[in-house]
């Protein structure tokens, strides 16, 4: 009896810990994608661009963060009194490095350049894909890089260069490179684009031919310009007439060459979402796209209510310039954003963009507000507004190439030449502003554009780069505007967490 | 123990019965009862003069026939006082038996296996289940402050159902679990802090394992302490059941610092908008109407808030919403016990029924347990038992806030909840009746054990321990209703569930043997084997087209989110322990333990901790003996290395995260690199997911020199031991470079050390047989350091504070865990010019602002400017010491005894400071307070020690007094008290009135629930 159980006692023993003893506790993770068991099929590929996308509608990146860091700085946008400290560091052009929007956009940036690059590494390896698709997926991580790296590059200037996906913490030093060979990849990166995509037209919110040609032709004029008129940093362009060249090459293709986009006549319908999202012809080459019905901010976007002002749900006429015309209810927002007097006063009193983009007055419950621009509730631009908005949830999307924006580029790259002065006019028509000037000199020429931009453009996050690359950063905003710049004027500083943890960023 | 006293029981009762002496002098019957007053089977009861002797039956009766020399009976029972009664003339007898204090043949329950407590080597504390107070509680947890030396328990407010926060010798981990290990009934459970499962009523006793030498058998998880429990089982010889129950009404035991008077809250909100600059208009209190929704509601001016305005009424309303939100809350609890066996069976059963009523409306909690346990010889050498526990506990509502002016009415005219604006959503009658928020949850344990007795000194134990439950929340926030509605698209509905399972084996195997006279050895060794799954899933639906299905067809949302998840991790593990004794003087023990973890990295899967300890009981030696003063006297040392596997699962894998993207018609789902997880401070989503393949635990090494002394007979008795615990490989999110696309990477480095020093005590002061007086305390110092975090010198943690605009709380290196950090304060402004000076600026340099200092700049010398640099450590939330003193005094069939519970020292970070009692003191040209700020609506203040305030507190915990009914009294019944039990009853404090000084670990007052001053009455029957 004993021994029996003594036998028993030690078999079981024994298997129990065979059993564990020599199972190597290895994870079996659940509800959990890796690199081990990813980027095996096409779907697979379709999935990893979608994630690439999914980082431009971010809180972070083009739903908020890229407004606060590219408009406060201008004469465009200040900001409310209880903003953060970034906030106001950028508007009053004193960035320090550890301004935690410059972070924000930085940390956003780079995560999506390492969303771009595990599409660009892998999307080539997976088998059994149809080549057309493969290239145009691998065509559309380029773009995504390109557009990254112009980002980062304009705002702080000399960045690391990281091209390959991390897999290990050893990877992770990495020293910043010249802005030379920055530009030298998002040029590289932006030709395999544009010959890797051949659609004109894919989806809302997805880049395509036509989006790669207009950012290389603003690569191109940010080159050309910032050569030309001496912008710091940009000593390495050996010329500016062949990059004011190719600006205008690839900026033909887009405004000559295409047909998928065009010049849309009605300044409140470029902006009209019913139309942008669904009309077969639009200005919105490519937009960081969202949508009310998303789950999360970044799925919808709450950008409206950084400029709405927060005193009461507001009721104004589609067409500002029509009092009698259809309403539309644009609710309220929280008033983070405060339009400056700067722009405001530079509009001509007739400027449509002034008078059928910007609200000056709406109505609540039959009484009329007059908005009042040295107030804390200002006159505010109607680009993004989304009347049919669920709660804070809107479907405005962040446009990031517009059609009248590559035709600017094109008229600045021609100069003035007749087709220079076609494409200005055009824009300058809409606004029911009458023609420029005729006859203007090189330089004239390429100031009025700039200035038209400047109009055209407003609160789209064109105007720091404008002034960076014409090097007007102190004529304009100090100069003409009354602003101070203490730091950052023509590059951010790299924000500190990143020289804290790069052992390799000095 | 219980089974070891049964044997022996039964050894006597087979024995005895051959040496009792017949002889027909005089008959005497009576009965033994414990000191619960419960009858004691089993008691030997001797007449001293002639040794004849009986053993008392199952309801603690005997009859003995004493001889004509008999003089004197003694009675004696294991673990108990001997009693010597004089026999006069009466024949029936009652004896109340006593505990022996600390007695040194009582048993400890340690990991696998018991020892005696003469013969401990580490530093173990025992407590029994009968030791604890008696106040309603939902788990034990909260029942252990104060009992412990060395044991720190917080419970941050007194919502219904709450647990509480322990910690052993101090918090040693950043960002693992600081809880200590619970173990069940030999079944490792998890963290400590709720145990719910478990009706207090039912535990025998709780053993705490502090230092390495008795944690580090737990290996991986003992680096926080080790809590045992044992419940109480089925004693052989007796059949009884109990009923106990406990009815108590509680009551607020801080009075809510509240606005009293509407024109003085008007006043001060018409002037705070003033200061801050706001425009005529947006002045609250003037007698305007404004928008809400689509009508308007009416703020009416000072004066017809006086009744002053010659054209308006008196304002209507002066709501008490301190009436309304409070009540006078009554809980109830019972429990129904059975219990009893024979030689070859012993069982016990019970059921308990809890219900708490919060102090808030609509807010509860309520509980039903059950337990059964059972053990059969099966053969001479075979036992079996299994313990089997079900419990279900649904929790409802929640806490309300009674802040809200009293000029506003509860529902307006037309009787829908009354808001002041849009975004009003602090009507808390409103809340408490339309938010739906339900929790429950149903918890399984069973486990089932099979004991060999191999030969004299070898058995062997194999038991399979399985655990599940699941639980349910429901929520539901209608149209408009909170801030989550709002966000959420206007309504809110989720139902989240949980449920997990865990799967244990054990086996061990232990032997006893003594070599000679005198060498003792015990070996333990054994192996295990444990599974665990967890998993969660949330359905959430958002903008409901109306409120009347609640969350109950959540497809009918507007916009749905379902979100799930499961973790698994296995456990396996080697263990021994070995414990020799010379002499029965020198006792050494060596523990050790390896566990492979699949959490941890690929590199590190198995870790090692071993530990020793050496004790010497100097009082067995002759020359202490012969002094004859000390009845015990042992010192102890040990060292030796625990664990902290705090690691979720698969943190060593690279994981992939998802978005979703709009495409046009549909959103499309992503994968790729960068696992998107919580969000930052600044509301930034943080991205990990860069695998570790070398990440492990954390590891703590300790040292424990202790001493344990008793004199009289261990009457009196103190232990006192000094302890240094340092952890290092401090599991910790690494910030990487956001380059890299990610933002953390759980690595291991950085150290914290603690120290202290604990000192229990204990005295039976008076020992006679009607009056005892007992006086019990415990004194703990503990002292807390972060010595090192890698590359950061400071980490802030917890909350950001909106109304500071950062993180308080900080990792410092140098300086206690929880630290403090922010400006530091001189009074109040009195003059622009003084402002001004301080390098103030702007309004911050305003008469009757809160004068912060300019101690440093950017070169690190005060720069005449008030900015980010000045902040410093202000302030440590960690208590300097806590202490307590227990005593009960029994007399006859009366007893009371009397817990107070001290912590000294600790900053608390009351963010409720400027109460409306203060607000009324503060800061006016006509009034200049040097102590309160002028009110102004629209400046924030900065984080400063301006709301430091000293968190020491003296409380009287409980006190209890019962009476013990003449057994006998009713038919029956075996035995019957009744007490009556009084918690939380004073407090004494500088804190802020309104306020309860304990609001948990990281000592930061946000208004918590508040804490209950409970009246208790209670009744234990035993039939």
């Amino acid at each position: 009896m004993k021994k029996y159980r003594f036998n028993y006692i030690f078999s079981g023993i024994l298997a129990a810990a065979l059993l564990a003893g020599c199972s190597k506790m290895t994870e079996q993770p659940y509800g959990m994608i890796n690199s081990q068991t990813y980027y095996k099929t096409p779907d697979d590929a379709r999935a990893a661009i979608i994630y690439a996308y999914s980082i431009l509608p971010e809180v972070g990146y083009y739903s908020r963060g890229y407004y606060i860091t590219t408009e406060l700085p201008t004469e465009n946008l200040t900001q409310k009194g209880d903003a953060g400290v970034g906030n106001f560091e950028l508007d009053e052009l004193r960035t320090t490095s550890t301004n935690p929007d410059l972070d924000n956009i930085w940390t956003y940036a780079y995560r999506g350049v390492a969303r771009a690059n595990a599409v660009i590494a892998h999307v080539p390896e997976i088998p059994g894909m149809v080549e057309a698709e493969r290239n145009q997926i691998t065509g559309e991580g380029y773009f995504l890089r390109a557009l990254h790296f112009f980002n980062l590059v304009r705002m702080f200037g000399e960045v690391p260069l990281r091209t390959t996906t991390i897999d290990d913490a050893s990877q992770i030093p990495m020293a910043r490179s010249s802005i030379k060979e920055i530009y030298d990849l998002i040029i590289s990166d932006l030709k395999a684009a544009d010959s890797l995509i051949t659609q004109q037209r894919i989806s809302e919110g997805r880049a395509n031919r036509p989006a790669a040609e207009g950012l290389l032709a603003k690569v191109y004029l940010h080159l050309a310009s910032s050569k030309a008129s001496g912008s710091p940093g940009y000593e390495f362009v050996a010329n500016a007439d062949d990059m004011y060249a190719q600006a205008k090459l690839y900026a033909d293709k887009v405004v000559n060459g295409q047909t998928a986009f065009a010049f849309t006549p009605s300044l409140p319908d470029i902006f009209n979402i019913d139309i942008y999202k669904k009309a077969a012809v639009t200005e919105h080459i490519f937009d960081a796209a969202v949508d009310r019905s998303g789950d999360r901010e970044g799925s919808f976007s709450k950008l409206p209510n950084m400029f709405l002002p927060a005193d009461r749900p507001m009721t104004i006429p589609y067409n500002q310039l029509k009092p009698d015309s259809a309403t539309i209810d644009i609710g309220q927002g929280w008033g983070h954003f405060r339009t400056e007097p700067g722009i405001y006063f530079s509009y001509a009193d007739n400027d449509r963009r002034k008078t059928q983009l910007i609200v000056s007055s709406y109505t609540n419950n039959g009484q009329t507000y007059q908005l009042d621009i040295t107030s804390s509730s200002r006159p505010f631009t109607r680009k993004f507004i989304d009347p049919e908005r669920i709660g804070d949830a809107s479907s405005a999307n962040s446009p990031i190439i517009r059609y009248s924006d590559i035709l600017l580029v094109y008229a600045e790259a021609c100069g003035p030449t007749a087709e220079g002065y076609a494409a200005i006019n055009k824009i300058r028509a809409r606004a029911a502003i009458g023609d420029l000037q005729p006859g203007l000199g090189v330089a004239a020429f390429r100031n009025a554009v700039i200035q038209e931009r400047a109009w055209e453009l407003a609160f789209e996050g064109n105007r720091l780069f404008d002034l960076r690359r014409t090097n007007t950063m102190e004529k304009v905003l100090v100069q003409q505007y009354g602003k101070t710049i203490t730091s950052g004027a023509y590059f951010f500083p790299v924000p500190q967490r990143e020289i804290d943890t790069n052992p390799l960023m000095k | 123990m219980k089974n070891f006293i049964a044997c022996c029981s039964i050894f006597l009762f087979l024995c005895l019965p051959a040496i009792i002496v017949h002889a027909q002098q005089r008959k005497i019957t009576g009965r033994v009862l414990d000191d619960q007053a419960k009858p004691l089977p089993g008691a030997t009861i001797v007449v001293k003069e002639t040794k004849t002797a009986t053993i008392s039956d199952g309801s603690g009766r005997f009859t003995l026939n004493v001889p004509a020399r008999g003089k004197t009976m003694m009675v004696s029972y294991i673990g108990m006082q001997t009693k010597e009664i004089p026999l006069g003339g009466q024949t029936d007898i009652t004896v109340n038996m006593q505990l022996l204090p600390g007695n040194l043949n009582n048993v400890v329950v340690v990991g696998y296996g018991v020892v005696k407590k003469s013969d401990l080597t580490g530093a173990v504390a025992t407590l029994k289940g009968s030791d604890l107070n008696k106040t309603p509680a939902s788990s034990v947890d909260q029942l252990l402050q104060g009992k412990i030396a060395g044991v720190q328990v917080t419970t941050s407010g007194g919502a219904p159902g709450a647990g509480a926060t322990i910690r052993i010798r101090g918090a040693s981990s950043l960002n693992g679990s600081k809880d200590p290990l619970l173990v069940v009934d030999g079944y490792p459970w998890g963290d400590a802090g709720n145990l719910k499962q478990i009706n207090p009523e039912d535990i025998a006793s709780i053993e705490v394992l502090k230092d390495a030498s008795s944690a580090a058998i737990y290996g991986s998880r003992g680096a926080n302490g080790v809590i045992v429990i044992t419940t109480r089982k089925g004693k052989a010889g007796q059949h009884r059941i109990s009923f106990n129950t406990l009815q108590t009404k509680s009551f607020l035991s801080n009075k809510p610092d509240v606005w009293r008077d509407p024109v003085e809250d008007a006043t001060y909100a018409n002037e705070s908008a003033v200061n801050g600059g706001a425009i005529a208009t947006d002045v609250p209190y003037i007698g305007i109407y404004r928008p809400v929704g689509n009508g308007m509601v009416y703020f009416p001016s000072i004066a017809e808030l006086r009744g002053l305005d010659p054209n308006k009424p008196q304002w209507p309303y002066n709501t008490n919403w301190v009436n309304l939100v409070y009540r006078k809350p009554y809980s109830q609890n019972y429990t129904l016990t059975a219990d009893g066996g024979n030689e070859k069976t012993k069982y016990a059963i019970s059921g308990n029924y809890y219900n708490e009523q919060g102090m808030v409306i609509r807010n509860g909690y309520n509980k039903y347990t059950s337990r059964l346990n059972l053990e059969q010889q099966l053969t001479s050498g075979i036992t079996a038992g299994t313990n089997v526990i079900l419990a279900y506990t649904k929790a409802s509502g929640q806490q309300l806030g009674v802040g809200r002016s009293r000029i506003w009415p509860v529902y307006d005219s037309a009787g829908n909840y009354f808001r002041n604006s849009n975004t009003d959503f602090g009507n808390p009658i409103a809340l408490a009746n339309q938010l739906l928020n339900t929790t429950k949850t149903t918890d399984f344990m069973g486990n089932l054990y099979v004991n060999f007795q191999i030969n004299s000194w070898l058995q062997f134990r194999t038991s399979i321990n399985a655990k599940s439950g699941n639980s349910i929340q429901d929520q539901y926030d209608p149209k408009n209703s909170t801030q989550r509605a709002l966000d959420n698209k206007g309504s809110y509905g989720s139902i989240a569930n949980g449920n997990y399972f865990d799967l244990l084996n054990e086996n061990y195997f232990t032997a006893t043997k003594a070599f000679g006279k005198q060498h003792t050895a015990t070996l333990v060794a054994g192996f295990s084997y444990q599974k665990t799954e967890n998993r969660f899933s949330t359905l959430t639906g958002q903008n409901f087209i109306n409120d009347v299905m609640k969350n109950e067809n959540l497809a009918t949302a507007g916009t749905m989110l379902i979100s799930n998840d499961l973790q698994r991790f296995s456990l396996a593990s080697w263990y021994g322990r070995g414990n020799y004794s010379f002499k029965d003087r020198y006792l050494l023990t060596l523990t050790a333990r390896a566990d492979g973890s699949t959490k941890f990295g690929s590199n590190n899967k198995w870790a090692f901790f071993p530990s020793a300890a050496l004790a010497w009981k100097a009082g067995e030696e002759p020359f202490i003996k012969d002094l004859n003063i000390f009845s015990e006297l042992k010192f102890r040392g040990s060292y030796g290395l625990t664990g902290n596997q705090g690691i979720s699962p698969y943190q060593t894998l690279d994981r992939f995260g998802s978005a979703k993207y709009f495409t046009g018609s549909v959103f499309e789902t992503g994968f790729g690199p960068g696992l998107a997880g919580a969000n930052d401070e600044q509301g930034r989503t943080i991205v990990a997911g860069l695998g570790n393949n070398s990440l492990k635990w954390e590891t703590t090494r300790s040292l424990d020199l202790g001493m344990d002394i008793g004199f009289y007979d261990q009457r009196f008795t103190i232990s006192a031991d000094y302890y240094i615990k340092r952890t290092s490989d401090l599991l910790r999110l690494k910030t990487i470079a956001p380059s890299a696309g990610y933002d953390q990477q759980w690595i291991n480095d950085g150290e914290i050390d603690n120290r202290g020093i604990e000192i229990g005590f204990n005295a039976a002061v008076i020992d006679k047989a009607d009056l005892t007086w007992n006086v019990g305390g415990m004194f703990t110092k503990n002292v807390n350091k972060v010595v090192a975090m890698g590359e950061s010198n400071q980490v802030f943690i917890g909350t950001l504070y909106e109304s500071v605009r950062q993180q308080i709380s900080t990792y410092t290196v140098g300086q206690p865990m929880f630290a403090f950090y922010g400006y530091k304060t001189a009074g109040i402004i009195q003059s622009l010019d003084e402002g001004v000076k301080a390098g103030l600026t702007g309004v911050d340099a305003q008469p009757g602002e809160i004068k912060y200092l300019d101690i440093s700049g950017p070169e690190g010398k005060p720069d005449g400017i008030v900015d980010s640099y000045d902040r410093t450590i202000i302030g440590n939330p960690n208590p300097d010491f806590i202490y307590s003193i227990n005593t009960n005094v029994r007399y006859k069939q009366f007893d009371l005894s009397l817990q107070l519970y001290g912590v000294q020292g600790g900053d608390v970070w009351d963010f409720q400071k400027m109460t409306p009692s203060r607000w009324l003191q503060r800061w006016t040209p006509d009034n200049p307070s040097t102590e309160y700020p002028r009110a102004n609506g629209t400046r924030g203040w900065r984080a400063s020690d301006f709301y430091l305030t000293d968190g020491s507190f003296l409380r009287l915990q409980n006190v209890t007094l019962g009476y013990n009914l003449k057994t006998d009294a009713v038919k029956f019944v075996k035995s019957l008290r009744l007490y009556l039990s009084g918690n939380n009853l004073y407090t004494f404090t500088h804190f802020n009135k309104g306020f309860d000084p304990e609001v948990g670990e990281s000592g930061i007052n946000n208004g918590a629930y508040p804490r209950p001053r409970a009246v208790s009455l209670g009744a234990n029957v035993v039939f």
